[in-house]
């Protein structure tokens, strides 16, 4: 440090009193600034959109024509509709046997990692690799996995003699839904075991010892001591993994399409081919304008139960 | 790190021990099963020829080669969109991860009303599916002239990345005490100063979780890149791959090539910040 300026730390704070700071520095001013650009974007990709498709809803919009009011037409057009009410339902089967699976499995994965054993480590990372991997990398892989003709799974299945034919897992009315869930549990499982690995390890272990002494079996523990410690992972990971599942679009889209014959049709895709193969935006947008209020009320109540994480 | 913690540490007899750990240990081999078999069929795949995928099946490459890899590159020109997806996935990161910075902070750090309301609003939209807002999507693309362009993608992808990255580096900056900035701006910085000599800095690991994220999230992105864009040249790497899925084409070689091409960077940025994506993700995403 230079010694000829002796006073340089000595300089008191120059903050104004609060009353007459410039007007960049007053909070609310500095704070609404700051935040500017995001709500600017948020404006326009949410707000505006949305209060697009509202209008877009009641009108006959097409891609390339201009929109005419047709009041609830398109709702009751799509509500009323086979194809849609299928979509619905299948897209909740799509739901809950998924989460049940990813639960099930995700489950599985935190209670053995969360032992000590050899080549643990290694295994956390690698049981990642389906989460991590894109979506569309992991859908078009399981499309080829399930080929019927070429695919390893029918070879493997043939070889071991488990079947004498090989299977149509994407391609038979029957298989195709349960195939995809299928794909999509290996995608999203991981997801789970994270979740449920990080809640595993903040339970005390002094619980277990204390059920130990008292005699609990390991299901006792499991159902008394994990369930209850995971309760609130639990909680959001299902939340989440619910909006999440109900509103998928790839798993379906690339491994099937929606067929054969509307056999795993689900509304996400349904959407799609309704607005941009047959460019009947009105339509398309009844969709969402349908979908949002309930599926809204559930992403309040799932942000109340994270907020309050804070 | 967690090492300590191991649950159901069997107690007592050895028989109790064995009888614990065959379970687990099946678990551990049909979970391993599970995970392994269709990256197995990937990874075998793109190293085979077409004789040996379509007509003389085997487990094994026999001659193992890079011929689909090269199928992929030079005739289907992915190096296009790969660039495409570089361009995009970087821009959408830069622009989402400035915005996201300061929002965080004027959330976390600054007092005036209607920040909980914001952070409220930003968590609404992190939650909410794009599957919902993408036909107004659409409409807005259109309606700004923006179809047909890298700059739609750039643009719309801030609709799920700001949110997401924002809400994480929230989470990250509330862990880091407000005192330290607090001491620089008595030392004689402003507001904006200390969040970006004293925050930033401890922030860092955050930061760069959160950028990860961004950027894996534009690069997987699938459906808006389907919606917004039909040309050739302009599509991302998700769209271009799974286009190239025509009827009964001979062409399974060279798209496990593509999709183990496209799965690299993603996997690399992951294994290379695993400490900071796990960091990140305990610090914002999932609490508890």
């Amino acid at each position: 440090m230079a010694a000829g300026s002796p006073s340089v730390s000595v300089q008191a704070p120059t903050q104004p009193a609060a009353g007459r700071r410039p007007l960049f520095q007053r909070e609310p001013v500095l704070g609404w600034l700051l935040l500017s650009p995001v709500l600017l974007v948020m404006l326009v990709l949410v707000v505006w959109p949305m209060l697009t498709a509202i209008w877009i809803a009641f009108t006959d919009k097409s891609i390339g024509r201009d929109a005419t009011f047709v009041g609830l037409a398109n709702f009751t057009q799509v509500v009323s509709s086979p194809r849609f009410l299928r979509a619905i339902q299948q897209s909740l089967v799509f739901t809950v046997v998924a989460i049940v699976l990813k639960f099930a499995l995700g489950m599985a994965m935190a209670l053995v990692l969360n032992r000590a054993f050899f080549g643990r480590n290694v295994l956390r990372a690698y049981f990642l690799v389906p989460w991590i991997l894109p979506g569309f990398v992991a859908y078009m892989m399981w499309r080829w996995f399930l080929d019927p003709l070429q695919g390893v799974l029918n070879y493997a299945l043939t070889d071991l003699g488990l079947i004498s034919f090989p299977l149509e897992f994407l391609s038979s009315p029957k298989m195709a839904l349960p195939s995809v869930i299928v794909a999509h549990v290996w995608r999203s499982f991981p997801f789970f075991g994270v979740a449920f690995l990080a809640g595993l390890q903040n339970i005390p272990s002094e619980q277990y010892e204390a059920a130990a002494v008292d005699g609990a079996n390991g299901w006792q523990k499991f159902l008394y001591i994990t369930i209850p410690g995971l309760r609130h992972v639990i909680l959001v990971v299902l939340m989440l993994a619910t909006i999440w599942t109900f509103n998928a679009f790839e798993p379906i889209y690339l491994l099937t399409g929606g067929g054969p014959a509307d056999a795993t049709m689900v509304y996400t895709v349904l959407a799609y081919e309704m607005g941009i193969v047959n460019m009947r935006l009105g339509e398309a947008s009844a969709v969402p304008v349908l979908i949002l209020p309930i599926l809204g009320l559930f992403i309040v109540a799932l942000s109340g139960v994270m907020s309050r994480d804070e | 790190m967690s090492s300590s913690r191991a649950i159901s540490r069997p107690a007592g007899s050895p028989l109790g021990r064995i009888t614990n750990a065959v379970p687990a240990a099946l678990v551990v081999v049909l979970l391993t099963a599970f995970v392994s078999l269709p990256l197995y069929s990937m990874v075998v795949t793109a190293f085979k020829t077409d004789k040996e995928i379509y007509d003389d099946f085997s487990y094994i490459p026999r001659q193992p080669t890079l011929i689909q890899f090269q199928r992929v590159i030079v005739g289907e020109r992915f190096f296009v969109n790969i660039q495409n997806s570089l361009i995009v996935a970087t821009t959408a990161t830069v622009v989402a991860i400035s915005m996201s910075v300061l929002a965080a902070f004027a959330v976390v750090r600054l007092r005036f009303r209607g920040r909980v309301w914001v952070a409220r609003l930003i968590l609404f939209k992190y939650l909410l599916p794009t599957t919902l807002i993408y036909i107004p999507l659409f409409l807005v693309v259109n309606g700004l002239g923006l179809a047909n362009t890298l700059q739609s993608l750039i643009f719309t992808y801030l609709s799920f990345s700001i949110p997401f990255a924002t809400w994480l580096l929230m989470g990250y900056f509330r862990g880091i005490p407000a005192e330290l900035e607090e001491q620089a701006m008595i030392d004689g910085c402003s507001r904006i100063g200390a969040m970006i000599r004293v925050l930033l800095p401890l922030a860092a690991p955050g930061v760069v979780a959160a950028s990860i994220f961004t950027f894996t999230g534009a690069w997987n992105e699938f459906l808006l890149a389907l919606v917004f864009i039909n040309r050739p040249a302009l599509q991302t790497v998700p769209v271009k791959l799974s286009g190239m899925i025509v009827g009964d084409q001979y062409v399974w070689g060279a798209i496990m090539a593509g999709a183990i091409l496209a799965s690299l960077p993603v996997v690399l940025l992951y294994f290379l910040a695993q400490r900071f994506v796990v960091a990140g993700l305990a610090a914002g995403a999932v609490k508890g």
